[in-house]
């Protein structure tokens, strides 16, 4: 099906070769799993088997020998850029407009598509604006069989999904793909397990350095694939918390207190909470489903929408929205919209400046910071130069000072690999110690049950439960 | 977020887009050539008795739309009445020298802006993007290449204006989003600016990558989903249009508003 030998590619200005010399060939009916260190070129290879290089993106590269299918089917990551009309039965139908399917078996195939990936509309022509992103990813899958291809190629299709919209994917997938050849790249991997059959390890230098059966893989190379940062299923399992995680905190005095506080998006009241109380050493976990209102509570909290109720700064009626500015750091889930400067260490600087601080005394924090949050080597960088997981620790250290009590984080965990997301807990962990609070909104189960001290619980735009979290006492062996 | 201001579906939402386009453009340009006042009054009550009764929209709507062409009109006209040239003077105080000749033509520049703004308003109110693409794919040869690429930015218009309200949000909790002096303007703008243009930037790529893996190229003959026809609506249209431009000649002839026929 798919027959790749001595594969040679190299982007433009780039140092390094990324493949030299990679060979591989698939067969009819396999699903693989390309798994591998972020930047190793799994993506890359994909779009070299799917043809969008060099067909679409000009890559200088060179192969001995180049098999690859006429129509596959690719699903990319992001569900906000894989989709060119509004709505929905339009997409598909552009897919059918691309292929030369007459207009008036159209109707029927667009219909049968959707049914196929299980995407229950009330109706075909719905704007694409309104699904949720699991759905998106859905609606990709649907279009892409439209192709009726092959091959299925998927680029971290669930990446960017909470953990409903994840399982829904796959689930649709297992569905849909029994009978195709399947390649997946995935860092995710929980529920693919039992799906593909072949694993193609890389290691960062973009070398193949196991090919072979699921189960073999994970015996042979289960510390390598640890090593990596990889999502595999017993991550948790073999990972070592911080000792001081869920253990409560002295004197926990009252930070944050709102009374009957609601927050409104165009005159529509989106989150109302009665009486919370946020104390100095806490880890409050917020969970429910995408909607509820979380990432809006957190919004209401900083006063960036409109706002009614009484909020109380350590006993005294906040006055003045520059206080919660003061007291209070706000991290967003994507951190690009955050950074202000054009360089690492002038973005951690730049809070430290407002603060009137000596320059002196800024450059020794900054240094400290460049330290603590490991960027001491990126700090002439902009700050759009950084990977995923280096971009997420510089939006954290760039917000948060001395001087903030409470940190709002929205998903920070969010699209990263399993290395990043343990060593951002563990600062965390590390601050709250410091007698800081954390308001963290988050779908991952274990993140609530391993460092939470509190969980809340939002549903239909209402805090449906506030309960502490006791922590279970249980002695973890490693590997 | 509501993108969409409801209405009903009326016979001018099924003409031919490509048509209506073909039908106001020279009205563009005939309006500029035409220097009677009384012509102009008489399309104006004309026209927008058209876009009143058959855009579909509701009259608290439609006169919103109209309150900024509103103010067009008043101060188009009112810079050419009170600054004018003229012979037949009204009113003189100052700077300000109104006169007869000067007030005329100042009443006839602000119907002008008028009836481009009730030509800009029924076009856009009644067209939808989609329909229009196709319809110019479809009977003005348009390539699909541009075609599509106009409907996938239109798409990604909402997202950014979305996008603007994070960021602002974002520096707004680092307190960054205030700045004094012109060049903490300037930097503001560059703040702005470049998180919305690169992500828009990347995501435009993405979704040219996407459209090719779909299969879009110039190579096969492409089918339609939404097939654009001719039909009567579209008579109907160009007849009401060439009837209210006759009788717009006829009425400003036989009962004239303003004795003057020629402005200039």
């Amino acid at each position: 099906m798919i027959h790749i030998e001595q594969l040679r590619l190299k982007f433009p200005g780039a140092e390094k070769r990324l493949f030299t010399d990679v060979s591989l060939s698939i067969k009819k009916g396999e699903k693989v799993l390309l798994l591998g260190p972020s930047g190793c070129g799994k993506s890359t290879l994909l779009q070299v088997m799917a043809g969008i290089i060099p067909r679409s993106v000009d890559v200088p590269m060179k192969a001995k020998a180049l098999h690859i299918p006429k129509q596959v089917g690719y699903v990319f990551q992001d569900p906000d850029a894989q989709f060119c009309m509004p709505y929905v039965d339009e997409e598909i139908a552009f897919v059918l407009e691309n292929l030369g399917v007459p207009r008036a078996e159209m109707k029927e195939k667009i219909d049968r598509v959707l049914q196929r990936v299980r995407l229950r509309l009330p109706h075909v022509h719905v704007p694409i604006q309104t699904l949720s992103g699991g759905m998106k990813q859905r609606l990709a899958l649907a279009s892409v069989l439209a192709l009726d291809p092959d091959v299925l190629c998927l680029d971290e299709p669930t990446a960017l999904l909470d953990e409903e919209g994840t399982k829904a994917v796959w689930e649709t997938l297992k569905e849909v793909a029994s009978d195709r050849t399947v390649v997946i790249v995935e860092h995710k991997i929980d529920h693919i397990l039992d799906f593909v059959e072949r694993i193609i390890l890389f290691n960062e230098c973009g070398e193949i350095i196991a090919d072979g059966p699921t189960d073999h893989i994970f015996s042979m190379y289960r510390s390598f694939i640890a090593e990596q940062g990889i999502w595999y299923p017993e991550v948790w399992e073999t990972y070592e918390k911080p000792k001081t995680a869920q253990q409560p905190y002295h004197p926990s005095e009252v930070l944050l207190h709102v009374q009957s506080l609601r927050g409104f998006r165009q005159k529509e009241e989106k989150i109302a909470v009665a009486d919370v109380v946020i104390r100095a050493g806490e880890w409050i976990a917020m969970t429910g489903e995408n909607g509820a209102g979380k990432s809006t509570l957190l919004q209401s909290f900083m006063k960036l929408i409109r706002t009614e109720g009484d909020m109380y700064w350590q006993g005294e009626l906040v006055k003045n929205d520059e206080v919660l500015y003061d007291n209070i750091a706000f991290v967003f889930q994507n951190p690009e919209f955050q950074f202000v400067t054009n360089r690492v260490d002038e973005e951690l600087a730049y809070c430290l400046r407002l603060e009137q601080r000596s320059e002196y005394e800024i450059e020794e924090e900054v240094e400290r910071l460049l330290r603590r949050f490991h960027l001491s080597a990126q700090r002439h960088l902009h700050p759009y130069q950084l990977s995923m997981g280096q971009k997420r620790r510089l939006s954290v250290a760039a917000s948060v000072t001395e001087r903030h009590r409470i940190l709002l984080l929205d998903e920070p965990t969010f699209g990263q690999d399993a290395k990043n997301t343990f060593a951002l807990l563990e600062w965390l962990e590390a601050y709250r110690q410091q007698g800081k609070a954390i308001v963290m909104v988050t779908h991952d189960e274990r993140i609530v049950s391993q460092f939470a001290t509190r969980r809340w619980i939002i549903e239909n735009g209402k805090l449906v439960a506030d309960e502490t979290i006791v922590p279970r006492t249980l002695v973890r062996g490693g590997i | 977020m509501r993108w969409s201001i409801e209405h009903k579906e009326t016979w001018l939402h099924q003409t031919n887009p490509t048509v209506k386009l073909l039908l106001f453009l020279p009205m563009f340009i005939v309006i500029v050539f035409v220097h009677n006042p009384n012509v102009l009054i008489n399309w104006t009550i004309g026209f927008t008795a058209l876009f009143m009764l058959f855009s579909g929209y509701r009259m608290k709507h439609m006169l919103l739309f109209f309150v900024p062409f509103f103010f067009i009109f008043i101060s188009t006209s009112s810079s050419m009445i009170l600054f004018g040239k003229g012979e037949t003077t009204w009113f003189r105080f100052g700077l300000i020298h109104v006169t007869e000749e000067s007030f005329y033509r100042g009443v006839h520049l602000g119907f002008r802006t008028l009836l481009f703004a009730i030509f800009g308003l029924m076009f856009a109110l009644t067209t939808k993007p989609v329909f229009l693409f196709y319809s110019l794919m479809q009977q003005a040869k348009l390539k699909p290449k541009y075609a599509y690429s106009f409907l996938a930015a239109i798409r990604l218009l909402p997202i950014m204006l979305e996008e603007f309200q994070t960021v602002h949000q974002a520096l707004k909790v680092r307190r960054a989003a205030k700045a004094k002096g012109f060049r903490g303007k300037l930097e503001l703008i560059k703040r702005y600016a470049i998180p919305l243009l690169s992500q828009s930037i990347r995501r435009a790529q993405r979704i040219a990558v996407a459209m090719e893996a779909k299969g879009f190229t110039n190579e096969r003959a492409r089918t339609f989903y939404y097939e654009m026809t001719l039909g009567k609506y579209d008579v109907y249209l160009f007849a009401v249009i060439c009837m209210i431009v006759a009788m717009g000649y006829y009425v400003a002839d036989a009962f004239p508003y303003v004795p003057i026929k020629d402005v200039r």
